[in-house]
């Protein structure tokens, strides 16, 4: 393998968890990250050598991501059928996730695709919101809004789902 | 004379986004506002919280089919562009359930179950509980006949079976046998550590060909991870927490596949 598809190579593992925070999971997101290594070994005179590839490859997968989202959501007879499709169901749902995990993954996957992204790109891959900005085409200021926003909406998501649990407690 | 902060500039702190001459001054305007104090630490934990469920993943085994890709000996997929149908369900999921019926105190029974999957981890457990305490009778066929083995209940379960190679994972193979399962028929693999801890995979034919992801439970003192895929139905049952059996059901699912892939 020459250099520079050692250099992808090595930023496939964080592509998997970017790509399983957006989409849950597992099998689909490795999809996901499949389609974006295609894409990118089809185009690697994007790339500029010398930099690492991470931006550039995390750039394509939120476009392939972006693009499937709108396309599949204009079709609205395949949203129907995945909603009795088990298959779909069950690659959804939860893979390899203690409770603790499941809880706050179960919120952020409750966030619009647009606040998720911006999460975890800039609280968990340590993106600046420029850097998130030139990922997401949009500007760092709304990078910022998003971040602050979904964090909001996290903690509100958190808070009502302790609530439910200490509820069930007394009910008990 | 520093500037008025606002809870915005939490956020900024946070993601190290605050010109560094602001910090000092921010700093003594947290520290003199006990709600925003609250508030940064709560962001802090929350953000700590996602970092850590999302962690294992970045240290899980790469599949192959990924790396091949990139070694130029990738096969082309059939299923091109599956994955964004789950975009779709789970839209729909939220848009039905609400943001509160999604969310988790449901989790258990809102999470999709396959009726094909339950009662292989069940039957899996029962299974596992006589035969791992088994002292002479442990299996029907030895691991020094494994291409026996294979053959035999490969032809048996209907579906090509090879008993993966756990040694990785600190589990050697003891051998196998055939069992009962819904009227037909299952695998068992037992596998021991080098401390006489035993571990089996249960393996049946899963018609429906539903990739159901791993599911964890834990019952009669047995933690077992099942899953459906590819055809195949598992339950990997021993005595152990659920990340070491995720990564001991990561072995077995790629080799599980792989053979899939030979003729049988």
């Amino acid at each position: 393998m020459d250099d520079r598809r050692t250099a992808i190579l090595a930023e496939i593992p964080r592509l998997r968890r970017y790509a399983r925070a957006l989409l849950r999971g597992r099998e689909s997101s490795d999809d996901l990250v499949q389609d974006t290594l295609e894409r990118a070994l089809g185009k690697m005179e994007n790339w500029q050598t010398g930099d690492s590839p991470r931006r550039w490859l995390f750039t394509i997968m939120h476009h392939l991501f972006i693009d499937q989202t709108r396309r599949r959501n204009r079709r609205g007879e395949d949203v129907m059928l995945s909603l009795d499709d088990d298959e779909a169901l069950g690659q959804q749902a939860l893979q390899q996730e203690t409770a603790e995990a499941g809880e706050v993954l179960d919120a952020l996957s409750a966030l619009s695709p647009d606040r998720r992204a911006a999460i975890v790109l800039v609280g968990v891959e340590g993106f600046s919101y420029a850097e998130a900005a030139g990922m997401l085409g949009v500007p760092a200021g709304t990078v910022m809004s998003r971040v602050a926003r979904g964090r909001e909406e996290m903690r509100r998501l958190l808070d009502d789902n302790a609530r439910r649990k200490t509820l069930k407690v007394v009910e008990k | 004379m520093s500037r008025t902060f606002s809870e915005t500039d939490i956020h900024l702190a946070l993601d190290n986004e605050l010109p560094a001459d602001e910090k000092a001054a921010f700093d003594a305007w947290v520290d003199a506002n006990p709600d925003m104090k609250a508030l940064q630490q709560r962001y802090a934990q929350d953000r700590e919280r996602l970092r850590s469920a999302l962690e294992g993943i970045a240290l899980e085994p790469i599949p192959g089919r990924l790396t091949s890709v990139l070694t130029g000996d990738a096969k082309p997929r059939t299923n091109r562009w599956a994955w964004s149908r789950y975009v779709a369900a789970a839209a729909v999921l939220l848009a039905v359930g609400g943001l509160g019926g999604y969310f988790v105190g449901q989790r258990a029974e809102f999470a999709p179950q396959s009726s094909a999957l339950k009662p292989i981890a069940e039957n899996a457990v029962a299974a596992h509980l006589i035969y791992a305490n088994e002292k002479r009778h442990v299996v029907e066929v030895g691991a020094d006949q494994a291409e026996h083995l294979n053959a035999w209940l490969s032809n048996r379960v209907g579906v090509k079976i090879v008993a993966p190679d756990l040694k990785s994972g600190g589990y050697d193979l003891v051998g196998g046998r055939l069992l009962p399962f819904n009227g037909k028929t299952a695998a068992q693999f037992m596998y021991q550590d080098p401390t006489g801890n035993r571990l089996s995979l249960y393996v049946t034919k899963d018609d429906s060909r539903q990739d159901s992801g791993y599911r964890f439970m834990t019952e009669r003192g047995a933690d077992t991870l099942y899953w459906l895929d590819g055809g195949y139905g598992c339950a990997l049952t021993g005595n152990l927490p659920e990340k070491a059996l995720t990564q001991l059901a990561d072995l077995t699912y790629d080799q599980l596949v792989k053979s899939a892939g030979e003729p049988h």
